[in-house]
């Protein structure tokens, strides 16, 4: 019977739902080993809110490692309680999600276990015993398949990938206080981000306005969208725009083969005639949304609504709203 | 102040993947190699610190093949003291070998501050500075993208979902770089002359066994032809569900 | 249909000498460095200098500072040609390096020439001076790799990234160059990572720019060296595709695309039998104001000929250049003065008929290096000390062979036919008639013809055979910041006309008419200079931007 750890993520004493998915892999795996169980493992100052409904994703148990030091963040802590559990617990598989916190965590553990990391994993298997993972390098223009030799095989896995799946099956529950100070790096304090500092270049989505939003007012329904995907996207603009002063240089999208490569990129009024569709091109999933059915956008496109932007935009910022809850 | 700077040689992020005949790595055939873009700002970061201070050394150490030689020149150009090639047959795809083959040249420096750029554009494991920091059991903080160091102590902040995390920690320690800790300074000319003429120690290394092995390197599934979802307003539910279930982005 | 003409001088501004050529001394420099030789430009003619001073220093058991500028971010990253090479330069720069060794792609086995219809190949016997046996295939991108490789081995100083933005004179005399500023915004403001322009101080300026070198052209202009003709250009673009059917020869086609009175054609070599380069050469003195060398490209490939190597395969790389084409008549009378030379294409040392530049602009790279240090060993790199190097040339298969074809691409000028037959009875006479100069007109002062309306046979690009402007920048690997300031400077009241003619003559898409007005994406730029030739003025800007060529 082989055993599989998942750790899990909490804020402010509520699981953060990426929780849901470092279950939903650890699962994953451990139905690929056969006969497995999975723990999920959360380090608090006390009890974890919705820590008791990450059994329905697959946890056979969740243990909640309780230290005043545990509320926020403390890498040296944390690190120590999941390796002194790890080691404990004989497991096979210590699963990671690779968040912020998750790839700063994953790797300590990792080296304190002598392992190797796959960090940053979208698919996992097992075989001849032996866990293999598949994770995107250069950019995402290739996938690296790796075999981990060895026991426990430790691993984060790419937020947005590995998509809950509800089980009806409730896990047991554990606290256990643990020992020991929060380590020497300590985290002070959340601040929230500053404002429309994510940049068009970085920023894992954006929203692209083009002529079409008709004049520079009309930004306001993109940033309105932007915003909706709670922090995560930028507003970026097409070079006619910020030619006619609409919008800032910063937020232009490249229209040179800078490649600007988010995860979503939904471009809005934009007829992707010309500068626009060389830069945005390695984008992991582009969306259109334009009242010419026959913009060259849409040849580009994975996904395509022809219509009017300031209906199908408001709309679609309801939709995201309520996705973020 | 002493601070030694982690730095990797990597293909240009331009760079047409093309899977080389053995299938598990690039064909290296006109590719172009760079300095880890993530480590330009370790690199700068050290050199403002070293200048700030008044007095230091800054010191670039590189693991990988001969020609990573160069790599270390670009940083000696901004304006590294001196270098260290670890020289390997390559970069190995195992973290941890790298950490462990950095370690040890790292052990007996004395460094105030350890650098490393957060990842690498090429393998973008983004591990190598924690675990180094590990087994040097040195305080570590990953993705610093504002830094502040005073009489031994740093207090450095990282992008963290929907916020800023104010870490605080101190020194000696490791720090892993992000994008917008600085503005890396671009090579002088005079800089470029100079590089030539510091030291760069050359130490054949033999990496310790790894525990992954690559098994292969694939291409990307391929684009499937995009699909309009469908008309106005009435479509968005259609296409939410899409970027969900299919896509796999939302 | 009545049409519209105009002059595109008119509209030309004149070339900014004063912001091109410095007092030593001038205010607004950073850093100040003194050489020996410095060499503007890492193609293969300064880098040839460059290998060969390097060389007769050590032979000499002396020391020379030498200095190498280039623009691009790397070695060969703005180097575009065909490219079939003339071993000759190699073999003497390089007498102990095998064959197998030099930077060459492979030996030319086969040769094709052909006359193209809109349906049909036509092939026809190669022209004597297109023979190309004893040649090779290369790419110059890995030529100048493999130069600069040895340059650097010999201790030759590389400074990528550096454009050499004016020239620094003491009186008369070159005593260097001023490099451009980098991180600069859109309004010319510094940024956080702004760094100001280096002086470079040298006995010997060699200005090794390639085609429509800035540097040079200042420098003829305020020395008033004069040329029987004044230079000409042609404008290349060219492809390189991953085939899924094997090349096996080179092949050079005249007729189809191109109007009977526009010269130029193509050509398409194997670099390796599933790596073809392929590009479209037409002389910018072309009649027909909306004529566009990327479209007519574009067009080409579908002919049978190109499609049925490229159908199938991928574009791997995009890029366009100018070449000078004047030939005998358009090199300037000295290309030598008090501390200065100019080398290969800056100087015209090009040989159309035969499309070769690559030997020649190495071959003058050689001979500069060999009078420059007699000069620097005897301490004086003065104008009569250099003329040595004109000498060198003058009495060299250089100027031999640029005499024997002395009017081949002038007489072309009154059209294909009438061209092709001078052409013919040139070649059949070896040179002797025509005869006597053929007075040329400069590029831009030759008449242009507005015709409006949808151009027939254009393209609408599929992405798959035919592609976009953007889409070849994309693929030139231009990736330069978009808060660039722009380095192009235009003349006044440009009118619409005139600026569709730009918007078609510049294959990189930095012009477009919009509304009727000129908009111009500076950043766009591939520095092929067909605008320096015809339009808005090119200048140097922050170096590595531009095209990031890999094999072109």
């Amino acid at each position: 019977m082989s055993r599989v750890l998942a750790v899990l993520e909490q804020r402010d004493g509520a699981l953060r739902k990426v929780s849901h998915e470092v279950v939903t892999g650890a699962r994953r795996l451990a139905d690929a080993f056969g006969n497995s169980t999975v723990d999920a493992l959360v380090m608090a100052a006390g009890a974890a809110r919705g820590a008791d409904a990450v059994g329905g994703f697959g946890a056979d148990k969740v243990i909640t490692l309780t230290n005043a030091a545990f509320g926020s963040y403390a890498p040296e802590g944390y690190a120590r309680a999941i390796v002194d559990r790890v080691k404990a617990g004989g497991y096979d598989a210590v699963v990671f999600a690779a968040s912020a916190t998750g790839k700063d965590l994953a790797p300590r553990v990792a080296a304190q276990l002598g392992r190797p990391l796959a960090q940053e994993v979208t698919d996992v298997a097992v075989e001849g015993g032996a866990v293999i993972a598949i994770r995107p390098v250069y950019a995402g223009k290739a996938l690296l398949k790796i075999k981990i030799a060895g026991s426990p095989a430790v691993l984060s896995l790419r937020p947005n990938v590995f998509t809950p799946v509800q089980r009806p099956k409730a896990g047991a529950a554990e606290t256990a206080s643990v020992d020991g100070s929060a380590g020497r790096v300590v985290v002070k304090q959340i601040k929230a981000a500053p404002a429309g500092t994510l940049d068009v270049a970085e920023a894992p989505i954006v929203v692209s306005g083009g002529r079409g939003l008709k004049e520079p007012a009309n930004f306001k329904v993109l940033e309105e969208l932007a915003a909706a995907f709670g922090g995560r996207a930028a507003v970026g603009a097409s070079r006619a725009v910020v030619d006619a002063g609409w919008r800032p240089h910063a937020d232009q999208v490249g229209q040179t083969g800078k490649t600007v490569s988010p995860t979503l990129y939904v471009a809005v009024g934009v007829s992707g005639a010309i500068q626009h569709l060389a830069g945005m091109r390695t984008s992991k999933v582009i969306v259109a949304i334009n009242k010419d059915k026959d913009a060259p956008i849409f040849k580009v496109a994975d996904y395509g609504i022809v219509g009017d932007l300031f209906e199908v935009v408001p709309k679609l910022t309801e939709e995201i709203k309520k996705l973020h809850g | 102040m002493k601070i030694a700077v982690c730095i990797k040689r990597v293909p240009d992020s331009e760079t047409r993947v093309k899977i080389a005949p053995d299938g598990k790595s690039i064909d290296e055939a006109g590719v172009k190699f760079i300095l880890n873009p993530y480590d330009e700002f370790a690199v700068e970061e050290a050199l403002r610190r070293k200048e700030k201070a008044g007095a230091g050394e800054v010191v670039v150490i590189a693991l990988g093949p001969a020609a990573a030689q160069e790599t270390i020149r670009t940083a000696l150009a901004m304006g590294a003291d001196r270098g260290v090639l670890l020289q390997a047959d390559r970069i190995p795809a195992d973290g941890l070998q790298a950490a462990t083959a950095l370690a040890a040249e790292l052990k007996a420096g004395g460094y105030d501050l350890i650098l490393f750029g957060k990842m690498a554009i090429d393998d973008y494991n983004h591990q190598v500075g924690p675990m180094v920091a590990e087994l040097l059991d040195l305080p570590c903080v990953t993705t610093v993208a504002h830094l502040e160091i005073e009489n031994g102590k740093g207090t450095a902040e990282r992008e963290i979902e929907g916020g800023v995390e104010v870490v605080e920690f101190p020194l000696p320690a490791v720090l892993t770089t992000d994008k917008g800790l600085n503005e890396p300074r671009y090579p002088a000319l005079k800089g470029i002359m100079a590089a030539k003429k510091k030291p760069l120690d050359t130490k054949p290394t033999t990496l310790a066994a790894g525990g992954l092995d690559v098994l292969a390197l694939m291409p990307p599934p391929e684009r499937q032809a995009g699909k309009i979802v469908g008309e106005g307003a009435a479509a968005v539910a259609e296409l939410v569900r899409l970027l969900r279930e299919e896509a796999k982005v939302l | 249909m009545s049409s519209e003409r105009f002059v595109p001088a008119q509209y030309q501004p004149p070339l900014p000498l004063d912001r091109l050529i410095l007092k030593n001394g001038a205010a607004g420099a950073g850093d100040r460095m003194d050489l020996d030789v410095l060499i503007v430009g890492a193609g293969p003619a300064g880098l040839a200098c460059a290998i060969e001073l390097a060389q007769l220093a050590k032979r000499d058991n002396s020391d020379l500072n030498i200095g190498v500028l280039e623009k691009a971010e790397a070695l060969g990253e703005h180097s575009l040609s065909g490219a079939v090479v003339n071993p000759r330069a190699f073999r003497e720069l390089f007498p102990d390096v095998p064959a197998a060794e030099l930077p060459f792609r492979g030996p030319v086995t086969h040769e094709r020439v052909c006359l193209l219809t809109s349906r049909a190949t036509i092939p026809l016997p190669t022209p004597p001076t297109m023979r190309n046996a004893g040649n090779y295939i290369a790419s110059l991108c890995e030529v100048v790799r493999w130069l600069g490789a040895r340059a650097e081995a010999l201790g030759v100083n590389l400074f990528t990234g550096f454009p050499g933005a004016s020239l620094i004179v003491d009186g008369q005399r070159v005593a260097g160059v001023r490099t451009a500023a980098t991180g600069l915004d859109r309004d010319g403001q510094p940024l956080a990572n702004y760094m100001a322009p280096n002086d470079l101080v040298a006995g010997v300026t060699v200005l090794a720019e390639g085609t429509r070198g800035t540097l040079s052209q200042a420098w003829i202009q305020w020395q008033n060296v004069g040329a029987a003709n004044p230079q000409i250009y042609a404008l290349g673009v060219k492809e390189i595709w991953e085939t899924k059917r094997p090349l096996d020869t080179i092949v050079h086609t005249l007729g189809w695309p191109l109007p009977t009175d526009a010269f130029g054609g193509s050509f398409m070599y194997p670099l390796e039998p599933n790596l073809v380069a392929l590009g479209l050469v037409v002389g910018l003195d072309y009649r027909d104001a909306g004529l566009d060398v990327h479209a007519l490209l574009q067009r080409m490939k579908q002919h049978p000929l190109f499609r049925q190597y490229l159908e199938g395969g991928e574009m791997v790389e995009w890029g366009a250049k100018t070449i000078p084409e004047g030939g005998y008549y358009s090199v300037p009378a000295r290309r030598s003065g008090e501390g200065v030379v100019i080398l290969g294409d800056s100087a015209g040392l090009v040989d159309v008929p035969s499309l070769k530049g690559i030997h020649y602009a190495m071959q003058s790279g050689m001979f500069a290096a060999r009078s420059i240090f007699q000069a620097l060993k005897a301490n004086d790199p003065s104008a009569e000390r250099l003329a040595d190097y004109d000498r060198l040339v003058n009495e060299s298969f250089i100027m031999k062979d640029l005499y024997r074809t002395r009017n081949m691409r002038l007489v072309f000028k009154d059209g294909f036919y009438v061209g092709g037959l001078k052409a013919a009875l040139m070649t059949a006479t070896g040179g002797r008639t025509p005869g006597r100069m053929i007075k040329m007109e400069s590029d831009a002062e030759v008449s242009r013809r507005v015709t409006p309306g949808l151009r027939p046979g254009s393209v609408t690009p599929d992405g798959k055979l035919t592609f976009s402007k953007v889409e070849g920048v994309f693929k030139a690997g231009n990736a330069t910041r978009d808060t660039i300031p722009v380095h192009l400077t235009v003349g006044k009241d440009v009118p619409a006309d005139v600026a569709e003619f730009y918007a078609h003559m510049c294959p990189a898409g930095v012009y477009e008419v919009v509304q009727g007005t000129l908009r111009i994406n500076a950043p766009n730029c591939v520095d092929c200079k067909a605008t320096d030739v015809l339009g808005p003025r090119w200048t140097p800007r922050e170096g590595g931007s531009g095209p990031k060529y890999k094999r072109m």
